[in-house]
Formats: structure tokens, C-alpha cells, sequence
């Protein structure tokens, strides 16, 4: 291929990045491939190197298995986060280190090839080659994926509709079963206050869905799994939302009355969405009699809530429960993993303020819970 | 590692494991258990490996994470093995001056030895400290030496060798005989002899036949079941095996309670650990028996712990019970013969394999045999996981290994026995504990919750309490419970907050009388207890609550108001910055000392806690007291 044809348009993927410390190393990549139209980018350690890969947007990248730094990220995790940073990047591993062992874990990673320190040029020059082009084609796949055309579609829907028929599904109750979790994304999304794409909710209610699957695969949809499946669902989810629910039931062929039953009869389901965080007040006898309910009067004062209760923002749960097992605390708060013996009200003020911290960012980053 | 094919590999596998455990001289036991966790106790044991390497001395001294020592009020806690001198409140910037004095002696470390109030001597030993010394620790002892995530730690420590004994040695009859010779009762509440109820689930038509381990812990002042599953999990499931040999099941179930993470983290590590070494699954220990354990969680319900509702639960049901003249041993899990039984009592089980029936009826009384333990938790020093010998008094328990009530305050009653159960006052303590007696004084043994009161706990709020706690976890399948358990609460809610009326007591009576006669399963025939038991007891604590609108204790927080006394005061503001309420200003004299503005008091005592002990001002008066 030749570079300098295809220049202008595909310049940043002619970015090379190399993530090494050893000078003489980088010295043969300046050698080999500047005078071939490639732009080098030097990071000497792993941290910076991420760093320019946000910044540069290189379509190749050449990286040492070992760090020179031992604090410093490298090997699997470095490649983890490169990957994160852009997940077209197309990594090489050239390393003194070559061991077999290596060379198959770095394979299997994605690694497209591991060269054994020292390199000649020429097979540096080679290889840098072949990973820019798997690069530009890739980025060329992609596009065209991003914009899959009405006939692609099409054809697809024709798949979908013939499987349909298959298992004996009417078009009709098929596009009204589509319509129905369709509704159900865009209230869901609605109903959080948050504007989303009709793409971007169906998105997130199809991997909710997933996720379910994920959990009732564990239990080989056995029916008599439900309790189980429904506490992995609590966990999952942070309480039991209804289209899962509804899901679960279609899936295992159980009514939905009967889930929801059991999901009101045990203490550890919630069929209301519920706080980020959860605090714990212990109303054990040992706690009681040790003054928990002046501790639960408290807590329940400094968040603004009532037990069971969570607030509007769906930052906190204020919740009681009975023995936590640490009977010498008593009375004893539970916030997150941490156990505090009677918080003062100073002490929960601090608490609550950290929580709402930790809260703000994960709002930000995720937008729910993972 | 590979499989234990036969008896013979299971000694030679202990041999190895021991040469490898003494190949140190010095392990450091920090007690792992929920309690200590809490406390900080992870961090702790991570510092001394930190620490131990630092020193480079990890060839002589190890580290080992165990379950609960016992003493979780002076947690955490480090205990040096094998001269078993121990540390308490030991945290990660107390670990050089322990090192030191493992190393050489010369650490600084006095402080951290117990100190017994008594002698005004610091101990050294575990086994020399009182709360100690009156224990019988057979149950708990691999609590203190053993890894709990280890299973070469239980072998190593003799662990498997009854089941190796038992698949060699016993048919199954022989090991159901050794059960009912030793005469073990359950020790879930119900005391039930647990060599009967194996011998009919055995008798019973229909296979396959299950196992079950009953660790549901509903009791909410109660920990001993959890700490066990959580601290050797091994010796409850060489328990089940063991049960299932002698019962003919192949299949059996651990059902943990919700709340019990750990425990059950644990509980699945062992089965997991076992299955690999052969222990569980196919032809174990090549005797061609066969036997499985699943876990299965609670999802928290207290009713789901009775035999029947549990049952259901693991068919995935809602976990109600059924009327009792369908016996479960019969028709169990899927309609199927099975055995339900404690934590506590699948783990007497190795125990008496091992050193036979003759051994453990000489521990305890002639009805009740072998040690219990007991969570000995709320108004007493030494806060705990207690193990003792049936038929110790429960004035021992409480003031010779507990140490009494805390400097100040006065004993005035201990519960036993959970929701189900009742007060004992001081006049009965030298009562022995023993599944009969307690019964017959309107108590009783229950699982093992024993929770200490002072005079500053209400006993209309005990009873309030747990008929709370009842009425929000009666499922609601009878009448008697439902109904009955909402009444009560009603009638004690109105005692409570002065509204009480002459009859009321008489009525509650009568409630009772009904509840227990009519009830479709034990939760709602014992749930009365609680009211009847303090009745009986503390009636005139009752009386003064309707008569005089008093709550003497201080608790019942409709009775009671908080006043800041005027010339105790010095106006040092922490009250009003406690007060969540903003229910504390200015306003008393001349504007210059603090008052409480009870209309916004929403009685949460923060001030009456804050304020400094020198001062002393802020104090509980009857609400009556007040003028509005
Ligand atoms: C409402 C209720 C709750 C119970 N909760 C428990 C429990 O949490 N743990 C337990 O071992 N037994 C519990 N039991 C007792 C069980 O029904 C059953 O008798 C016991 O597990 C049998 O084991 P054992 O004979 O070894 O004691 C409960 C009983 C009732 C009526």
C-alpha cells in the first residue's frame, strides 16, 4: 500500500505510537519508518502512552510486554485500556522478553503480531505495513456498519419474519409483542427523567434483557429456580423492574402473579426502583435494646426519609434489618460494605455528603448501575 | 490436588498437611468472623502479611484469617499459635509491637492483653481469660485454628476423619444408632431428637430422600449459626455427609439466610473445596456412596426457617407453612422423605462419630446433652459467641463468662429462645439451661439467643418489639396468627404511648390463650410468648405504663421527654449540634444556657448523648412532667 497516495483523509491513521522506554528501540522505529511517511508518537511509559493515544488517535501501536517502571501500567492491562481508548487501534508487541507462554496470551488478547527484541528495520517496516492497512480497514468496515442501508435491513427482517413462522408467530402478534417492549424502553427512559434516543433506549432495554438471560441461563430456566433467579435479578438490578419481571415469566412460562407474589412476600425483592446506596439501620434485639430506635430516628431525620423509603433522586435507601451478625457494635449502621457503632450526627452528615460524592460521578459515568 | 480415593489417602494427606502447618513456628490467628470484619479485621491481617514480609521472616511465621473467636466486644483480636497467648483491639498500627514480641519477646504489647477487672491483672492466655475458662468450646474450637476458607486447615486438624470412620467402619445403622444412643436434640428451637427424626426420614417411602441444613438464623438477636457456617463450614457439611450415610439420601441442601453473605461464600467454597478432594460427589472415599449438596438462599422471610415453608421455598415457592399432620420427614422437599435439621446440630454430628455417644452424654444433662451455644449480646460486658455445657446455669453464662451488665446499671432479665420465646427475671437465673427447664418457666432454649437486660430496657417495649417483629413476619395463611399478632400490637402500641386501657391486659391474656390453640404452625403458637412471659414477670411495668403513664426505664418514647436542666448547663452548643431537628435553642435563661422546643422534638436522644458527661444536663423526664 502505498501511504502517501492515500494521505490526506487517513492522516491520523498513519499515526504510530510506541509505547516503550528502550532508546535504541525507538530509534530503529524513527529509522524504519519516518522516511516511509509514518508520524511517530514516543510515550516512555505506559501512562503516557495512554495518554497520547487519547490525544492522537493512532491507528497503530507498538508497545513492550514489560514495563521498565514496575508501577507502571503495561502487558494485558495496558492493552485492556489502549483498547478502551479506541477499540480500532491494532496492537504489536515488540519485547527482549519473547517467550512462547507470552506470545499466545498476546495473541489470544488481539495482539495482530510479537516481535522479539532487537528488530531489523525491514521487519519492523513490514509489519507496521500490514497493521496500518488491517487498521484502515477495519475503520472502513465500520463506517459502513454504522449506516446500515434500509436493504440490508430489509433482509434481515425477512430473516426474522420466515423464523417467526416457523414457530408458528403471527407477523401481528410478533410486531405487537416488538411494539409493547419498544413502549416500555421509551417509558422506562421517560420515567428516570432522561431524554433518550428512541435507538439508545431501545438499546438499553435489550440489554437488560440480556442481562436477564444471562441470569436465568445459570439455572438452566428451571422454573423451581425462581427465588434464586429473582435474587440474582435484586442484585443485578438493585430492585425487580417490571418488564423483567414480565420477561421472566414469558421465558419460564410462570404467570406473572405468581412472581409477583413471591416478590412481595420476601423481605429481600423491591418492586421499586431504589437508591444507589443503601443504609443499613440494624433492628436486631441486641441493637434494640441497645437504643436502635433512637439511631433509626436519627439516620432517618439526617437523610430525609422514612425506613423502606428512598429518595427522590434515588441516591439513598433508608432501610431496617435484623441481625448483622455484629452484635458487639450495637446499635450498629450499615452504609455500603463499612459497619459504624452509632454514628453521630456529625459522623453522618460526613457519611451521607461522601455517599452523595461517589453518587454524582457514577450518575455521570453510567448513568445506572453496572 | 487430586482426588482422596480411600480412608487410607486421607491420613496421608493430614500427615503432609500438618508437616506443612508446623514447618512454621508461629501462625497468627486473626479472628475473620463478621463481627471483627466489621471492625476492621481484614486490613489487620493483610498488615501483618505486609509487615511479615517486610521482615522477611515468612519461612517462621504465618498468618491465618479464622472464623469468630468469640469475644467480638473487644475485637479484633489476634491470637499467636500454638503458645495461644492473645491480642485484643489490635489494629494495623499495633502490628510491629506484636511482631516484636513474637520475634523477640520484647514488644510492646501489655496493653493489648486482657485485662481482668477482677484481679486488676492483665491475662496472657485465651484459655485464662474468664470468658473463656467457663466454656466447653467443642464446636467452635476449629473457629480459633483453623483457616475458614481452608479445607487442609479441617483436615489437618483431624477434620473427615469420622466420615472416613463412618464409610469404613459403620453401616449406616451404626451411625444412626450412634446419634440417638448420644441422645442429640435439635438446635434450631424445637429440641427434637434428632436420632428419631433421621430414623423415620430413613424408614419413610420414597427416593430419592434428602438432607437439608436449616441455616435460615431468623432469630434477629442471633449469630451462632452464621459464625459457624461462616467460621468451619467443613464440620457442618461433614455433618450433612454423614446424615445423608445414615439416612440413605443422595442429595441434600444448604439453605442460607439472605443476610449471611460470608456465611454462604463460605458454605459454597467448602462444597466446592470438598467435591474436589473427592469428599463430596461420586463413590467418596471409594465407598461407593454418593452424595451432593446444593445451596440455596433465603430471600428473607423469618417463616421461611420453619421445616415445612422452608421445604417450599426450595421448590421455589412462597415460603408459607403447612399444617403439621403432613410431616415433612415423609413428604418434604418435592413430596420426597427429608431431613431438616440446625446448623449446630448437623455439626455435633462429626463430633460424636468421632468419640462416640458415651463422650458427648457426658457434657450436659441427662435430657439435654452436649454444649450449646449461645450469642450472648445486649446489656452485658462481654458480648459474644459462648459455648457451654447443657444445664450451666444462666447466672454462669451471664456474669461469669459474661462478665454481668455494664459498670452502673442493674441486671433486670434475660431473653432467650428469639421471638418465640420469653423473659427470665433475676429471681430464676440459677436455672439451668437445659431444653425442659426453660420451657416450664415460660422461656425457652430456642436457637440460641440470649440477650441481656438492664433497668434501662422497657419490658412493654420487649414485648412491643417482638410482636412487631412477629406481626410483620406472620405470613398471613391463619387467622389466629394474623389477627391475633396485629391485636396485640395495637393493644401494645396503646400501652406504649400511654393510651392504655384497664382490660387491656386481660385482653392480651386472652389473645394469647387463643393464638397458642388455634395457630397453624409454631410462629404463631409461640408467638404470645413474648407478651405472656413479660406478663407474668414484670406485670406492674404494664400497670405504671397505663396507670401512671411511666415508663420507668426511659424508653417508650411517647412517655418520656427531654429536658436540659437550666443550672446544669453551660451553653456548650453540642446538643444543638447534634440535634437533627432542630429542636434545641436558646431560650432558657436570659437567653444565655440551652432548652429543648418540644414541639419539634422528635426524640431521637442525640442530645441527651452528646452531652458531656461532666456536665450531665440534658436528662429523660416523664412527658407528663412537661407543660405544653
Ligand atoms: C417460625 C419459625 C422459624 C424457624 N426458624 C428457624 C431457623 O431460623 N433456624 C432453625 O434452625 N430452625 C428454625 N425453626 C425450626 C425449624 O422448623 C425446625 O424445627 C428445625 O430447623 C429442625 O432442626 P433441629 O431439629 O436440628 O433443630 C423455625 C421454626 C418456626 C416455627
Amino acid at each position: 500500500m502505498d501511504v502517501n497516495e492515500t494521505a490526506p483523509p487517513s492522516d491520523a491513521r498513519a499515526v504510530v505510537l510506541v509505547i516503550d522506554a528502550d532508546k535504541s528501540f525507538v530509534k530503529t522505529c524513527r529509522q524504519a519508518l519516518e522516511g516511509e511517511g509514518y508520524k511517530i508518537i514516543v510515550s516512555p511509559s505506559g501512562k503516557q502512552g495512554l495518554e497520547a493515544a487519547k490525544a492522537e488517535a493512532p491507528g497503530v501501536v507498538l508497545l513492550d510486554w514489560k514495563a521498565a517502571d514496575p508501577s507502571d501500567i503495561a502487558g494485558f492491562d495496558l492493552l485492556d485500556e489502549l483498547v478502551d481508548v479506541n477499540s480500532d487501534i491494532v496492537p504489536v508487541v515488540a519485547t527482549a522478553d519473547a517467550t512462547v507462554d507470552a506470545a499466545v496470551e498476546a495473541m489470544k488478547m488481539g495482539v495482530f503480531d510479537f516481535l522479539s527484541k532487537p528488530v531489523s528495520p525491514e521487519k519492523l517496516l513490514e509489519t507496521v505495513r500490514q497493521a496500518v492497512g488491517i487498521s484502515e480497514m477495519q475503520r472502513e468496515a465500520e463506517t459502513k456498519e454504522e449506516k446500515a442501508d434500509k436493504y440490508d435491513l430489509l433482509l434481515e427482517g425477512l430473516d426474522v419474519l420466515g423464523e417467526a413462522y416457523s414457530i408458528g408467530l403471527e407477523k401481528r402478534q410478533f410486531l405487537d409483542d416488538l411494539a409493547r417492549l419498544e413502549n416500555v424502553a421509551k417509558s422506562n427512559a421517560a420515567s428516570r427523567g432522561e431524554a433518550k434516543t428512541r435507538e439508545e433506549a431501545i438499546a438499553e432495554i435489550h440489554d437488560d434483557l440480556l442481562d436477564a438471560d444471562a441470569i436465568m441461563w445459570n439455572y438452566d430456566f428451571q422454573k423451581n429456580a425462581l427465588i434464586q433467579i429473582l435474587l440474582d435479578v435484586q442484585e443485578k438490578f438493585r430492585w425487580l423492574p417490571r418488564h423483567i419481571l414480565n420477561w421472566i415469566s414469558g421465558r419460564l412460562n410462570i404467570p406473572l402473579k405468581d412472581i409477583l407474589v413471591i416478590a412481595n412476600f420476601y423481605e429481600a425483592f423491591s418492586t421499586e426502583p431504589r437508591g444507589r446506596h443503601t443504609i443499613q439501620v440494624c433492628t436486631g434485639t441486641a441493637c434494640h435494646v441497645r437504643g436502635a430506635t433512637e439511631t433509626l430516628t436519627r439516620v432517618s431525620a439526617a437523610l430525609g426519609i422514612q425506613p423502606g423509603e428512598t429518595d427522590a433522586k434515588q441516591r439513598f435507601t433508608l432501610e431496617t434489618v435484623h441481625c448483622l451478625g455484629c452484635c458487639a457494635l450495637a446499635p450498629v449502621v450499615q452504609i455500603g460494605s463499612q459497619y459504624y457503632r452509632d454514628p453521630s450526627q456529625s459522623q453522618l452528615a460526613k457519611l451521607i455528603n461522601s455517599l452523595e460524592g461517589a453518587g454524582g460521578a457514577e450518575e455521570a459515568t453510567t448513568g445506572k448501575e453496572a | 490436588m487430586s482426588r482422596i480415593a480411600t480412608p487410607g489417602d486421607l491420613v496421608k494427606l493430614r500427615d503432609r498437611l500438618n508437616a506443612k502447618r508446623n514447618a512454621k513456628a508461629t501462625w497468627l490467628a486473626v479472628c475473620a468472623g463478621t463481627g471483627c470484619r466489621a471492625c476492621g479485621a481484614m486490613a489487620l491481617a493483610d498488615k501483618f502479611e505486609e509487615e511479615i514480609e517486610k521482615r522477611g521472616i515468612g519461612d517462621k511465621v504465618g498468618v491465618r484469617r479464622t472464623g469468630c473467636h468469640g469475644l467480638c466486644e473487644r475485637g479484633p483480636m489476634v491470637m499467636v499459635q500454638p503458645a495461644g497467648e492473645s491480642y485484643f483491639g489490635i489494629h494495623p498500627e499495633n502490628v510491629p509491637a506484636v511482631l516484636d514480641q513474637v520475634e523477640t519477646g520484647k514488644g510492646d504489647v501489655e496493653q493489648f492483653r486482657y485485662l481482668d477487672e477482677e484481679g486488676g491483672k492483665r491475662v496472657s492466655k485465651l484459655s485464662d481469660v474468664p470468658f473463656y475458662k467457663h466454656q466447653n468450646r467443642v464446636l467452635l474450637e476449629n473457629n480459633l485454628w483453623g483457616d475458614a476458607s481452608s479445607i487442609e486447615d479441617y483436615i489437618a486438624l483431624g477434620g473427615y476423619s469420622a466420615l472416613a470412620k463412618a464409610l469404613t467402619e459403620m453401616t449406616p445403622d451404626a451411625v444412626l444408632n450412634e446419634v440417638k444412643e448420644a441422645k442429640l436434640r435439635g438446635r434450631g428451637g424445637g429440641g427434637f431428637l434428632a436420632g428419631r427424626k433421621w430414623e423415620s426420614v430413613r424408614k419413610a417411602e420414597g427416593e430419592p430422600k434428602y438432607v437439608i441444613v436449616n441455616a435460615d438464623e431468623g432469630d434477629p438477636g442471633a449469630f451462632m449459626d452464621g459464625s459457624l457456617l461462616e467460621g468451619t463450614p467443613h464440620s457442618v457439611l461433614e455433618g450433612l455427609i454423614l446424615g445423608a450415610y445414615a439416612i440413605g439420601a443422595a442429595e441434600g441442601f444448604i439453605y442460607v439466610r439472605q443476610e449471611y453473605p460470608l456465611a454462604r461464600k463460605h458454605a459454597q467454597l467448602a462444597i466446592d473445596q470438598a467435591r474436589e478432594y473427592g469428599l463430596l460427589g461420586e463413590d467418596i472415599l471409594g465407598s461407593n456412596f454418593s452424595f451432593d449438596v446444593k445451596i440455596h438462599r433465603g430471600a428473607g422471610a423469618f417463616v421461611s426457617g420453619e421445616s415445612s415453608a422452608l421445604m417450599s421455598a426450595i421448590e421455589g415457592h412462597v415460603g408459607e407453612p403447612r399444617p403439621k399432620y403432613v410431616h415433612t420427614s415423609e413428604k418434604g422437599v418435592w413430596g420426597k422423605p427429608s431431613c431438616l435439621n440446625n446448623v449446630e446440630t448437623w455439626a455435633n454430628v462429626p463430633h460424636i462419630i468421632n468419640k462416640g455417644a458415651a463422650w458427648f452424654k457426658g457434657m450436659g444433662t441427662a435430657e439435654s446433652t452436649g454444649t450449646k451455644i449461645f450469642s450472648l449480646v445486649g446489656k452485658v460486658k462481654n458480648t459474644g459467641l459462648v459455648e457451654v455445657p447443657m444445664g450451666i446455669t444462666l447466672r454462669d453464662i451471664i456474669f461469669k463468662i459474661g462478665g454481668g451488665v455494664p459498670a452502673g446499671k442493674q441486671f433486670k432479665a434475660v431473653q432467650t429462645g428469639g421471638p418465640s420465646g420469653g423473659v427470665v427475671p433475676e429471681a430464676l437465673l440459677d436455672l439451668p439451661v437445659d431444653f425442659d427447664e426453660l420451657t416450664k418457666v415460660g422461656s425457652m432454649m430456642g436457637s440460641g439467643g440470649m440477650i441481656v437486660m438492664d433497668t434501662n430496657t422497657c419490658m412493654v417495649d420487649t414485648a412491643r418489639y417482638y410482636i412487631r417483629f412477629l406481626a410483620h413476619e406472620s405470613c398471613g395463611k391463619c387467622v389466629p396468627c394474623r389477627e391475633g399478632t396485629r391485636q396485640m400490637l395495637n393493644i401494645l402500641d396503646r400501652i406504649a404511648s400511654g393510651e392504655g386501657r384497664e382490660d387491656d391486659l386481660g385482653l392480651l391474656e386472652e389473645l394469647a390463650e387463643f393464638m397458642q390453640a388455634a395457630s397453624l404452625c409454631a410462629l404463631g403458637q409461640s408467638a404470645p410468648n413474648p407478651v405472656a412471659s413479660t406478663l407474668k414477670y414484670f406485670r406492674d411495668e404494664y400497670e405504671e405504663h397505663i396507670r401512671e403513664k411511666r415508663c420507668r426505664a426511659g424508653v417508650c418514647t411517647a412517655l418520656i421527654a427531654y429536658e436540659i436542666d437550666q443550672s446544669k448547663c453551660k451553653s456548650c452548643g453540642a446538643c444543638q449540634r447534634a440535634c437533627p431537628a432542630g429542636a434545641i435553642d436558646k431560650g432558657g435563661k436570659d437567653g444565655k444556657v440551652f432548652t429543648v422546643v418540644q414541639e419539634k422534638c422528635i426524640k431521637c436522644g442525640a442530645c441527651f448523648s452528646a452531652c458531656p458527661d461532666k456536665f450531665n444536663a440534658v436528662t429523660k423526664v416523664p412527658a407528663l412532667s412537661i407543660k405544653r
